[in-house]
């Protein structure tokens, strides 16, 4: 019973892990993190492309799970937000 | 004194089926009018794609995109998306900076019978039913 009341934190948890709630740069074994690199280009008309990255409750991907960087992950994030404005994908919910 | 300077944009618009079926070349024209209106240079129009929305804007739950690449001064973006916001056959509108017109924009439009467009109006088609899994729970009789 007493393990029921423990934590359920650890590394990468949400009760901050080794590295306090931050995200690192490098994986599990001190490796850097390989980035992903988008496989078709990045843009609103994109639809079938950018709904990969969207999860079932059209939620946009976290770059933890898209793995790109920085510069792609705001380029996808800003896709999607245009791809939603015209109808194209859902805001909530799938297709 | 204010800076003036000639850009490419791109425009997506989103336009009323129910305007779309009472005739697709004077829908064009009358929209394409919007930006020549503001002094803009049309250098492609053509149709995108003819689709079933995500979601249901205005009653509608299909839609027509129209694909708008022109050049235009940056103060007039102001009164051509002000122009489309109170067209009432363009839906929705999308307007972004673009570096340079792909050349796909330039090739012809295919051909599109606006009587072709399935009605939007029918209800969507219902869902599969997954067929049940394991034996039905019989209700039990509560006891008095």
């Amino acid at each position: 019973m007493s393990n029921m009341m423990q934590s359920n934190g650890g590394p990468g948890g949400r009760d901050g892990g080794r590295d306090g709630g931050r995200r690192s740069k490098f994986g599990r074994f001190g490796a850097r993190r390989r980035e992903v690199l988008p496989e078709e280009p990045l843009e609103y008309k994109n639809v079938a492309y950018l709904s990969k990255f969207v999860s079932a409750n059209g939620r946009i991907q976290s770059r933890k799970r898209t793995g790109f960087s920085g510069q792609n992950q705001r380029k996808l994030a800003e896709a999607i937000k245009h791809a939603r404005l015209i109808g194209l994908l859902p805001f909530v919910g799938r297709m | 004194m204010t800076l003036q300077r000639t850009r490419t944009y791109e425009c997506m618009c989103l336009l009323d089926n129910r305007e779309v079926r009472k005739g697709w070349q004077p829908l064009k024209d009358a929209v394409t009018g919007v930006f020549t209106k503001h002094g803009a240079k049309i250098l492609s129009s053509r149709r995108w794609d003819e689709r079933r929305l995500a979601y249901a804007i205005r009653g509608q739950q299909r839609g027509t995109y129209l694909l708008v690449y022109f050049a235009a001064d940056t103060q007039s973006l102001t009164g051509i998306r002000r122009d489309l916001q109170f067209n009432e056959s363009v839906l929705r509108d999308l307007l972004v900076e673009c570096a340079e017109v792909p050349q796909t924009a330039y090739e012809p439009e295919a051909a599109f019978d606006v009587n072709a467009i399935p009605a939007d109006d029918a209800p969507a088609a219902p869902e599969p039913v997954a067929a049940p899994q394991g034996e039905p729970v019989a209700e039990t009789p509560t006891e008095a």
